[in-house]
């Protein structure tokens, strides 16, 4: 395949013609040759240059014409030229296209030098918007893929969601009726065993559930606003005083505005406040302190509790999916709360971390920008 | 029991989950006619089988089925003037479904999404067969 970038010269006079293939046959072009703007035009229509090299003085069609109807065409738009004169001209006002685009402009005689150079620049840069052309049809053709395999994932959560439901749903109901029909005829540990299948395949809904609701957040688009982090936490408080037997005296500092989404961030604090109040749950006196602080251009968010803490060598894992540092029997759980929490952060282009010691407490941080 | 009889239509290819649903109406004294049909093929021939259309309360519908799922047979109920009228209660697996705005465009009544565990499941039940049943008026 012959990639060697053309080149259209046009000269009325074939010496000259020959005169700019002279100087510039050791460059790795391709060059096209006209005689008149009219055959000019029509070269055009049959080949993509990089360059026209064109002259003024012209008999019919002159130089400036010759560009500014290039200018016109949507092919040669953005087409790059060098006016070759043979006197000086201080007219290129005539030229009226000359905005749209790059070009430069040549004295007769000219210096071989100057004018492969700036041949040569103009290659270069042709070159470059090919390249540039190529990477965005990749980038094109790889968004296409990502819509494809993203719409795909949706499908898929779909039947997962439906699928893995139904016969948890069975499999629950089944030991329901084996305990209200059958408890006459079960021992203790008849009973106890039902209640283990119960348990286990409420958790595994649980976990699909929590799983889905993480899958989805990545599709969710964020819509931020003006966030009184105050009368979040407070509606925060309100629903885990709802939802949780356990209790943990909560002190709340004022805390700064974020600009976030609402809904998104309402599931953050719910969620870190709760695993502070879950993990301080078995200490005599539960405490939970909630502060912001800014710092420059960020604010910064703490949850700290006083609960069981971790071995601060296993905190890499506390971000991911289905991972937990505490047992089941210890403290409930599926192992995919933060993994939301830490995906929300990052969607807003915050970053969350955490300290952290056993039997002492945790403090979750999560820094935001301002805007 | 006659066509016409009919109080509770439950359409639904489950059977574990027919019999779950079948038993929570039951437990919450809600005894009256069910009639449990597998598929959406088989309630259309029900519904419009005969120039005599049955008028049940209340019409449960799985959205999920072989050869004619919910919302067709969704669909074929809330345009056809004798059957518009019919309350239909989509029960399904899924919280997840793209198809609830059709459902509503559609013309549902109700959306409700089976709960895993069986204590919440038949409270679901039992209320949607309390409201349908026994609160609401139909026009018909």
């Amino acid at each position: 395949m012959d990639t060697k970038p053309k080149i259209l010269i046009v000269d009325d006079k074939s010496e000259n013609l020959v005169a700019l293939r002279t100087v510039l046959k050791n460059l790795e072009i391709e060059l096209i040759e006209a005689t008149s703007g009219n055959e000019a035009l029509k070269k055009t229509l049959h080949h993509d240059f990089a360059l026209a090299l064109l002259d003024i003085q012209m008999p019919e069609m002159d130089g400036y014409e010759l560009a500014s109807i290039l200018r016109e065409e949507e092919k040669t738009a953005h087409l790059p030229f060098i006016f070759i004169s043979a006197v000086y001209t201080d007219n290129l006002n005539v030229f009226k296209g000359y905005e749209k685009g790059a070009f430069s402009f040549i004295t007769k005689p000219f210096q071989p030098e100057m004018l492969i150079n700036k041949v040569k620049f103009f290659i270069d840069k042709h070159q470059q918007e090919i390249t540039l052309f190529e990477l965005n049809k990749e980038l094109k053709t790889m968004n296409k893929e990502l819509e494809f395999s993203n719409k795909e994932l949706e499908a898929f959560s779909y039947s997962v969601s439906h699928d893995l439901r139904a016969p948890l749903r069975a499999v629950n109901g089944y030991a329901q009726i084996l305990s209200e029909d059958y408890s006459p005829k079960l021992d203790e540990e008849g009973k106890r065993i039902i209640e283990a299948m119960k348990y286990n395949s409420t958790k595994m809904g649980a976990l699909i559930d929590d799983l889905l609701g993480f899958s989805q957040l990545g599709r969710k688009e964020v819509q931020k606003s003006d966030i009184d982090m105050n009368e979040l936490t407070k509606a925060v408080l309100n629903d885990i005083n709802k939802t949780m037997t356990h209790k943990a005296e909560i002190k709340i500092g004022s805390l700064h505005n974020l600009k976030a989404d609402y809904r998104l961030f309402h599931h953050v604090i719910f969620n870190l406040v709760s695993n502070a109040v879950k993990y301080s749950s078995k200490k005599e006196y539960p405490l939970v302190e909630i502060l912001s602080e800014d710092k420059n251009n960020e604010i910064v968010f703490s949850v700290k509790d006083n609960g069981a803490g971790f071995d601060m060598r296993f905190a890499h894992k506390l971000f991911g999916v289905f991972q937990r540092l505490h047992k089941t029997k210890d403290f409930e759980g599926t192992g995919v709360g933060l993994a939301i929490v830490q995906r929300i952060i990052n969607k807003h282009g915050g970053k969350i971390w955490v300290e952290a010691e056993v039997e002492k407490g945790a403090t979750f941080y999560f820094v935001l920008p301002k805007n | 029991m006659e066509k016409t009889e009919v109080e509770i239509l439950l359409i639904e290819d489950n059977l574990s989950d027919a019999e779950m649903t079948i038993r929570a109406l039951r437990k919450g004294n809600i005894a009256n006619k069910i009639l449990h049909l597998e598929d959406g093929f088989e309630a259309i021939e029900f519904l419009f089988g005969t120039e005599n259309i049955p008028t049940p309360k209340v019409i449960l519908l799985d959205l999920k089925m072989p050869r004619i799922n919910g919302i067709e047979v969704l669909q074929k109920i809330k345009s056809d003037e004798r059957t518009k009228n019919i309350p239909v209660v989509i029960l399904t697996s899924s919280n997840e479904n793209p198809d609830i705005k059709i459902c509503y465009t559609l013309g549902v009544n109700a959306y409700v999404v089976k709960p895993v565990e069986v204590e919440k499941f038949n409270k679901a039940v039992h209320d949607l067969g309390l409201f349908w049943i026994l609160t609401n008026q139909t026009s018909y």
